[in-house]
C-alpha cells in the first residue's frame, strides 16, 4: 500500500514539475475561463443569463381608470424586480427610444381606452369601438418584449373577463325580468365598480394553488457552467498525460527497474493509477480554488463539490487508462489523448450547452465524464447539494470501474506491467 | 527557391510522419464544424421562459389551457411526467412547474372545485412571469364559465330561483351568452415591431464553418514554434548553419510550407462548408484565396515569433494550443462577436483571429467580395509583417 502511495506521489510531483504539462493542465483552462467570462459579460455586469429590470416605457394617454390601473400594474411592488418602468408622455419620443435600443418595449395606452371598455350610461347593448393599446416592441430584445406583452395580455384578460361577466349578468337579469331596463343603469354602475376591482384582484374560475420551494433564491452564475466545462476538458489532458507516463517509463527503462525491485505489478499499476487520480484531483481543486479566488465564483455546496470532483477524476482516470491500454507509444497516447480531450470537451458541453445539441448527440455524450460531471456542477451552481448528485456520481463511478477493468484486461494481454 | 521548396517538403514529411496528424488536420475540424453548426443557438430559437407542465387530467379543458400557454409570448410550455418535472424542479433545472391534476373538467369549473398547482423556486422572476402567463391562460379558458357563475350568483341576489332546473337553465343561457360575447370580443392590443437595427446577423452554419476553419488552421500554424524547438533540440538547426542557407530563406521555407499545408486544409474545410452545409463560399474565389492566405501568413508569422521565445517542444505545443484556443474564442470563432460586451468587441480587434473571422463572414454571410475583404486582409498582412520581423531578428539556430 505504501509503495502504491509513493509511486502515486512521485507521479504527482513529476506532473507538477513539468512546465509544458502545466500549460495545458492549469494555464489553458484558467485563461479560457477568463476569456469566456469576458465574452459573456460576466466580468462587466452585462451577463444576459437572467431576466430582470426590463426597461419599459409606459405612455398613459388614457388618464382614466383602466389606463391608470395598467400603469399601476407595471409600477407595482410585485413587478419591481422584473420591470424598470419609465413613465412617458410623448408616444413618438418613446418609439424613438426603442428604435435606438434604449428599452425593451413601449406600452402606449391611447386616449379613450377606458371609455371603450366601460359601457356608457344606458348603453350596455352597444359596445364602443375598441381602442387598442399599442405595444411597440424592440426586435432585438424579443424575450423581454414578449414578457411586457404577456403582462399587458394578463391585464386585458382580467378586464375582458370583468366586462363579459358584468354584461352577461345584467343582460340575464333584464331578460329574466329581475330588473327593468331602467334599473340596468344602477346595475351598470355596480358593474363598473366590479370591473375596477377586477383589474386589481380577481377570483379565477380555476383556483391556482401556488407553492414556493424551500431555500434561498439562487442567481445562476454563467461562469458556474463555463469554468467547470473548461476544467473538465483539460482534466482529460491530465489523465492521458498520466497514462503516457506508464509507456514513457517503459521506453525510458525506469519501469523494468521498478519491476526488479520487490514491488508487484499490481502495486506499480495501482501506483500509476493513483498518481493519475491525484494529479487530476489536484488540478481540479487548484482550478476551483483559483476561480473562487480570482473570479468570486461560487461553486456551491463544498462537500458536494469535493465528492463530485473525486468522482469526475475517477471517471476520467478510467478513460486515461483505457487510452493508454490501447496505444503503443507515448506519442500515440498524447495524440489520442488530445483528440479525446477536444471531442469530449465539445460532446460534454464545454463549448455549448448540451441542451442545444440534437437528442442523439445528447445521448452519445453520456459516454463522457465531462457530461455527467458538468451536470453535477450545474446542479451545485443552482443551489443543489450532495443529495442531488446521486445520478452523476453513480454514473462517473460506474464509468471509472468499467473502464479500469477493461484496461487491466488489455494491459494483461500486452504484458505491459509484467516481471 | 529550391532550398525553400526542400525545407517546406521536409516539414510536410515530418508533420505527417504519424497518421494521427490526420485527426487534427481534417477529422476534428469537421467534427467540430458539424457539431457547433447544429448546436449553436440562432436568433430564431425560442427564448421564452421554460414552463414545465404536467397534465394529469388529459381533458379538453387541460388541453385548452396548454394550447393557450403555447400562444403566450412569455412562456414556452413543455409537457413532462410528474416524476420528470419533479426531478427537474428538485435539481433546480426548472424554475416553475404547473401541475394540472386529474379531474379538471367543465363540471369541476362549474362546481368551483377546479384547481391547478403551480410550484415555483424562491424569488424567481421567471416564475413570477410564468404565474401571470398561467393566469392569463386560465382566464381565457374559464372566463365564460366564470361569467355564467357570476350571472347565477347575481340572479340569486335579485330574487333567486324557484327550482334547481330554473337555476341550471339560467346558467346555460348565461354561459351561451358569455361564450358569444367572448367570441366577439374585440382585440384590445396591437404589437408593432420597432425598427431597431437587429445587430446580430448570425447564421450558425456560416459562423461555425468560418470559425472552426480559423481555429484549426491557426493552432497548427502557431505550432511552427514547436517545429523550431524540435529541430533545435534535435540539433538539425545547427546543421543548417553548415549549409549556405540564410536565416530568411530557412524561415521563409518553413512558413511557406506550413502556409501551403494550411491552404490545403482550408480548401478541404471550404469544400465541406460548400457541399455539406450549403454555404456559398465560392462566390468570389479570388477574394476567398486572398483572405485565407493572409490569415495563414499572419498565423504562420506569429508561430515563427513564438518559436524564438520558447525553448522546448512540449512548451511550444501546449502554448500553441492555448494561444490558438484563446484567440479563437476571443476573435469570435466560437461564439458570434456581436454577442460580446461592446468594450470586449473593441479590445479583440488586436487579435488576428478577429480580422480573419470578419473577413470570412464578409464573404460567406454578408455576400461581400474582394473590395470588402481588403481591409481585413491588409490588417492580417500587417500582423504578418510585424511578427515575421520579430522572428527574423530574434531567430537563433542554437
Amino acid at each position: 500500500m505504501l509503495k502504491t502511495f509513493l509511486i502515486g506521489i512521485k507521479d504527482l510531483r513529476l506532473a507538477f514539475r513539468d512546465r509544458a504539462a502545466l500549460i495545458l493542465m492549469l494555464a489553458a483552462p484558467f485563461v479560457l475561463t477568463l476569456g469566456l467570462g469576458l465574452v459573456t459579460g460576466r466580468f462587466s455586469g452585462n451577463n444576459n443569463s437572467g431576466l430582470s429590470d426590463i426597461p419599459v416605457i409606459i405612455v398613459n394617454l388614457d388618464n382614466d381608470q383602466m389606463g391608470d390601473a395598467l400603469t399601476d400594474v407595471f409600477t407595482s411592488e410585485e413587478l419591481a424586480d422584473l420591470m424598470e418602468p419609465v413613465l412617458g408622455s410623448d408616444p413618438e419620443a418613446a418609439r424613438q427610444l426603442i428604435d435606438e435600443d434604449q428599452a425593451a418595449a413601449v406600452v402606449i395606452i391611447p386616449k379613450g381606452f377606458t371609455r371603450s371598455i366601460i359601457p356608457q350610461e344606458n348603453n350596455f347593448a352597444t359596445p364602443s369601438d375598441p381602442v387598442k393599446i399599442e405595444v411597440y416592441a424592440n426586435p432585438s430584445r424579443r424575450t423581454s418584449a414578449g414578457i411586457v406583452k404577456s403582462i399587458v395580455d394578463e391585464f386585458l384578460s382580467r378586464v375582458e373577463e370583468g366586462r363579459v361577466s358584468g354584461s352577461v349578468s345584467i343582460f340575464q337579469l333584464m331578460l329574466s325580468g329581475r330588473i327593468t331596463p331602467g334599473q340596468a343603469q344602477a346595475a351598470g354602475i355596480a358593474m363598473t365598480e366590479q370591473l375596477q376591482t377586477n383589474t386589481t384582484d380577481s377570483d379565477l374560475a380555476i383556483k391556482l394553488n401556488s407553492s414556493t420551494a424551500a431555500g434561498e433564491e439562487v442567481d445562476f452564475d454563467i461562469l458556474a457552467y463555463l469554468a467547470p466545462g473548461m476544467a473538465l476538458m483539460f482534466l482529460m489532458y491530465t489523465v492521458s498525460y498520466g497514462g503516457r507516463s506508464i509507456l514513457a517509463e517503459k521506453t525510458q527503462g525506469t519501469l523494468p527497474r521498478l519491476l526488479v525491485s520487490p514491488t508487484s505489478s499490481s502495486q506499480i499499476l495501482g501506483g500509476k493509477v493513483f498518481g493519475i487520480f491525484l494529479t487530476g484531483a489536484a488540478q481540479m481543486l487548484i482550478l476551483i480554488g483559483a476561480s473562487s479566488l480570482f473570479f468570486q465564483l461560487k461553486w456551491g455546496d463544498p462537500i458536494g463539490v469535493i465528492v463530485l470532483v473525486l468522482a469526475a477524476v475517477f471517471g476520467a482516470t478510467g478513460w486515461g487508462m483505457f487510452i493508454t491500454a490501447l496505444a503503443r507509444t507515448p506519442a500515440q497516447v498524447a495524440s489520442i489523448g488530445t483528440a479525446v480531450m477536444l471531442i469530449f470537451g465539445i460532446l460534454g458541453g464545454s463549448f455549448i450547452s448540451l441542451d442545444q445539441m440534437p437528442p442523439a448527440i445528447q445521448t452519445f455524450s453520456r459516454i463522457t465524464p465531462n457530461s455527467w460531471a458538468l451536470d453535477g456542477f450545474t446542479t451545485l451552481g443552482l443551489g443543489g447539494t450532495l443529495t442531488n448528485l446521486s445520478t452523476p456520481i453513480a454514473a462517473l463511478l460506474a464509468m471509472g470501474i468499467s473502464l479500469f477493468l477493461v484496461s487491466v484486461a488489455l494491459f494483461g494481454k500486452k504484458n505491459l506491467v509484467q516481471k | 527557391m529550391k532550398k525553400i521548396f526542400a525545407i517546406a517538403w521536409k516539414d510536410a514529411i515530418v508533420r505527417f510522419a504519424s497518421s494521427s496528424e490526420l485527426l487534427f488536420f481534417i477529422i476534428l475540424p469537421l467534427v467540430f464544424t458539424f457539431l457547433l453548426a447544429g448546436g449553436t443557438p440562432s436568433n430564431d430559437d425560442d427564448n421564452r421562459i421554460h414552463l414545465v407542465v404536467v397534465d394529469q387530467a388529459n381533458t379538453a379543458i387541460s388541453q385548452n389551457i396548454i394550447t393557450e400557454l403555447e400562444k403566450s409570448t412569455a412562456v414556452r410550455p413543455e409537457l413532462l411526467s410528474l416524476k420528470e418535472a419533479e426531478d427537474l424542479f428538485d435539481s433546480r433545472r426548472a424554475n416553475v412547474i404547473l401541475v394540472i391534476p386529474a379531474g379538471l373538467d367543465l363540471h369541476a369549473i362549474q362546481n368551483g372545485t377546479a384547481q391547478l398547482d403551480i410550484r415555483q423556486q424562491p424569488n424567481s422572476l421567471d416564475a413570477t412571469v410564468a404565474v401571470r402567463a398561467v393566469q392569463t391562460a386560465i382566464r381565457s379558458v374559464s372566463s365564460a364559465v366564470n361569467a355564467a357563475n357570476h350571472a347565477v350568483k347575481t340572479a340569486e341576489e335579485n330574487g333567486g330561483f324557484k327550482s334547481e332546473a330554473e337555476r341550471l337553465a339560467y346558467f346555460d343561457d348565461a354561459l351561451k351568452l358569455a361564450q358569444t360575447m367572448q367570441k366577439d370580443a374585440p382585440e384590445r392590443v396591437t404589437v408593432i415591431e420597432g425598427s431597431t437595427p437587429d445587430q446580430i446577423e448570425y447564421d450558425p452554419r456560416a459562423s461555425s464553418s468560418a470559425g472552426q476553419l480559423i481555429t484549426w488552421v491557426f493552432i497548427p500554424l502557431f505550432g511552427i514554434s514547436a517545429l523550431f524547438a524540435y529541430e533545435r533540440q534535435q540539433g538539425t538547426l545547427r546543421r543548417i548553419l553548415t549549409t549556405p542557407t540564410s536565416k530568411a530563406a530557412y524561415l521563409f521555407g518553413t512558413i511557406s510550407g506550413q502556409v501551403v499545408m494550411a491552404l490545403v486544409q482550408m480548401s478541404l474545410l471550404v469544400m465541406f462548408g460548400s457541399l455539406v452545409m450549403k454555404l456559398s463560399w465560392g462566390r468570389e474565389p479570388l477574394a476567398l484565396f486572398v483572405i485565407l492566405t493572409s490569415a495563414a501568413v499572419a498565423a504562420g508569422a506569429i508561430g515563427t515569433a513564438m518559436g524564438t521565445f520558447i525553448k522546448t517542444e512540449g512548451q511550444a505545443s501546449g502554448l500553441s494550443i492555448m494561444a490558438g484556443m484563446v484567440m479563437a474564442l476571443m476573435g469570435g470563432c466560437w461564439y458570434p462577436i456581436e454577442l460580446f460586451p461592446s468594450f470586449v468587441q473593441n479590445i479583440v480587434k488586436i487579435l488576428p483571429t478577429t480580422w480573419a473571422m470578419q473577413g470570412l463572414l464578409d464573404l460567406v454571410l454578408r455576400g461581400g467580395g474582394l473590395t470588402e475583404i481588403l481591409p481585413e486582409a491588409g490588417v492580417l498582412l500587417g500582423f504578418a509583417t510585424i511578427f515575421f520581423s520579430i522572428g527574423v531578428v530574434r531567430f537563433r539556430y542554437e
